[in-house]
């Protein structure tokens, strides 16, 4: 069947002058799966985000949504199709109050961005889309506050918050916890597996930390060097010899580090 | 659901009281020139019959304020609300007033078709800009938008377009239609260009808070976000410069009828720097600044000039640096932040 597979790549291709960050990346999403890419540092899982969420043009290589060829969609009209992205980096509407975050994250996929002559609170079904939104991540509150106010963990859920309003069903996130307090990681990837599993939607995940996508990953792939290392479920990466012999040890070094320093 | 939203925020004692500020503002507007009339001993029917030099005089200076500030409004669309940094706006006044001129004198056009004609060359001129928007960003967008308005600035002051432009000495000899005549009846100008103004500002109010104009303000704080969340951001900005365009060529028109001679310099740089200034005064992105803005600069070159004759320009430049230094938000966004209202 082809329709359960959600995100599709052939193929793909990205090249910086001699550098090859991704390497004929063939990946296959199932539709409603928890899918984490891991690898370390330098193992192109960045640049293959950007491909997949339309942020960068990919060399050679095709990008399927639900069969559909995207691979040189233009940006503004990914989100139309229902795919929702967010980045390592907190990227908000600094000066805009919390709210209007997300009410102009709704309003992007529904009709009635055109009406200039309209007060934006006329559109009330954004409105309260934006409000119930505001409420899930946990931010009603705080919807009166400018942006920039937010502390980074609250700021990381308003992120989540501006890709949910929209209800995509493919979610792309790039480190949704990067820059976050150790605390406050498990309660930000329940919300995230909440949303999943309750919605039926499709999850790529980004991940440098192994350890965070464990538990909520249905199917990991594993970047090496521009390439697909292995791909399975939790206990078979973490079983796979090719995985552990090549950079295993090395990835959890690196979370031993991180969490002595957290 | 939250109390700090506008939309669940407790009603206010009626719509009165909460525009008490912009219509006693209005109010003394129009009382203005009978005032000004009393003041100096005419009587109130002198404004009327257009004899009172004095009210006649002030109405004057209150026109080129009124008509600086649908300019510096236009502009606050452009930079303050959108985040467009265009050094080019000079262009869009340049051509409304120049239009108007060569329509009116040249060719003999009535005044309807005129401003018909020049809602048209707004919109066309928006477009013409417009079409580098996708390509250029930021800094390299000023310089484009700075290079058009430089072209046309050229351009009208060559000999060959005199016949209509009159050259490097302006445009001249515009006689205004009997409807809209500053001269015969200077207080019908005043009130037309004072309800152009208002309109303007009203409309422009309900842009900024309409899906189409929070776009413009997300776009402002973040395009790359702006286009990520499925907004064409490309059309947005089309759609805030047309306004803005189409504005500002309208306030050029009413230049053009207003003042004895159109002078290449509304298409130069300096003229753009005065709508700069005016937004920096008034505080940017409020567009009610913009008002208060056009009024504060252009009193305030009428008085420094007045007490201080030769050296009137120095301080007005010290005066900019001052405010800029020490009224960073001008004076709506200033007002604004002690009332708690934030940015």
């Amino acid at each position: 069947m082809p329709e359960t597979i959600a995100l599709e790549t052939r193929r793909l291709r990205k090249q910086f002058g001699g550098l090859v960050a991704v390497d004929d990346v063939d990946l296959r999403v199932q539709a409603g799966s928890f899918h984490a890419i891991i690898g370390p540092n330098g193992a192109g899982k960045t640049t293959l985000f950007n491909l997949l969420s339309r942020t960068l043009d990919p060399t050679s290589g095709q990008i399927y949504f639900k069969g559909r060829d995207i691979t040189r969609l233009p940006l503004h009209q990914t989100a139309h199709l229902g795919i929702g992205r967010s980045f390592q980096i907190t990227n908000v509407f600094p000066n805009l109050s919390v709210l209007e975050n997300v009410r102009l994250a709704c309003q992007a996929v529904q009709p009635g961005s055109f009406r200039f002559w309209e007060d934006h609170r006329r559109l009330k079904a954004v409105l309260e889309r934006a409000h119930a939104v505001l409420e899930q991540v946990g931010l009603a509150a705080r919807a009166a506050l400018p942006a920039r106010a937010l502390p980074q963990g609250d700021q990381r859920k308003l992120e989540l918050g501006m890709i949910l309003a929209p209800d995509p069903s493919l979610l792309l996130l790039d480190e949704p916890t990067a820059g976050m307090a150790g605390e406050q990681v498990p309660e930000l990837m329940e919300l995230i597996g909440a949303v999943q599993k309750r919605g039926g939607k499709t999850v790529v995940l980004v991940e440098h930390n192994m350890n965070v996508v464990m538990r909520a990953s249905d199917v990991i792939t594993v970047m090496h060097q521009g390439a697909r290392l292995a791909e399975g479920t939790p206990t078979e990466i973490t079983a796979n010899p090719a995985v552990q012999s090549a950079y295993l040890g090395e990835l959890y070094g690196d979370l031993g580090a991180t969490q002595e320093d957290a | 659901m939250t109390p700090a939203t506008p939309s669940t925020r407790p009603a206010l004692p009626g719509w009165l009281s909460r525009n008490l500020g912009p219509l006693g503002g209005l109010l003394a507007l129009i009382a203005f020139p009978f005032v000004v009339a009393a003041q100096s001993g005419d009587s109130p029917v002198a404004v009327l019959t257009n004899e009172s030099g004095n009210a006649k005089f002030y109405q004057g200076l209150f026109i080129e304020v009124f008509i600086l500030a649908i300019y510096a409004l236009s502009y606050d669309l452009v930079l303050g609300v959108t985040g467009l940094l265009s050094f080019g706006h000079a262009l869009f006044f340049g051509m409304g007033a120049y239009a108007t001129g060569i329509l009116i004198k040249s060719f003999g056009w009535e005044l309807g078709p005129t401003i018909v004609a020049v809602i048209g060359i707004g919109v066309t001129q928006a477009l013409a800009v417009g079409v580098v928007l996708p390509r250029v960003k930021g800094v390299t967008f000023a310089l484009v938008t700075l290079g058009m308005a430089s072209v046309f600035h050229i351009v009208v002051q060559t000999h060959e377009l005199s016949p209509w432009t009159g050259g490097d000495v302006g445009l001249q000899g515009l006689v205004p239609p009997a409807i809209l005549n500053p001269n015969a009846d200077r207080l019908r100008f005043y009130l037309v260009s004072l309800a152009v103004m208002v309109l303007a500002w009203l409309a422009y109010k309900r842009f900024v808070d309409s899906p189409t104009g929070r776009v413009c303000n997300a776009i402002r704080e973040n395009e790359g976000r702006a286009l990520m969340l499925g907004y064409n951001t490309f059309v947005f900005k089309l759609i805030a410069l047309t306004i803005a365009s189409v504005t500002a060529a309208l306030a050029g028109s009413l230049h053009a009828l207003y003042q004895p001679i159109v002078s290449p310099n509304v298409a130069s740089l300096s003229f753009t720097v005065a709508a700069l200034l005016m937004i920096l005064m008034g505080g940017v992105g409020t567009l009610t600044g913009a008002l208060f803005g056009a009024l504060a600069y252009r009193l305030l070159a009428f008085f420094l000039d007045r007490w201080f004759g030769q050296i009137a320009d120095v301080l007005l430049g010290v005066v900019y640096i001052a405010l800029v230094l020490f009224v960073p938000y001008g004076i709506v966004g200033t007002w604004r932040r002690r009332r708690g209202r934030g940015a």
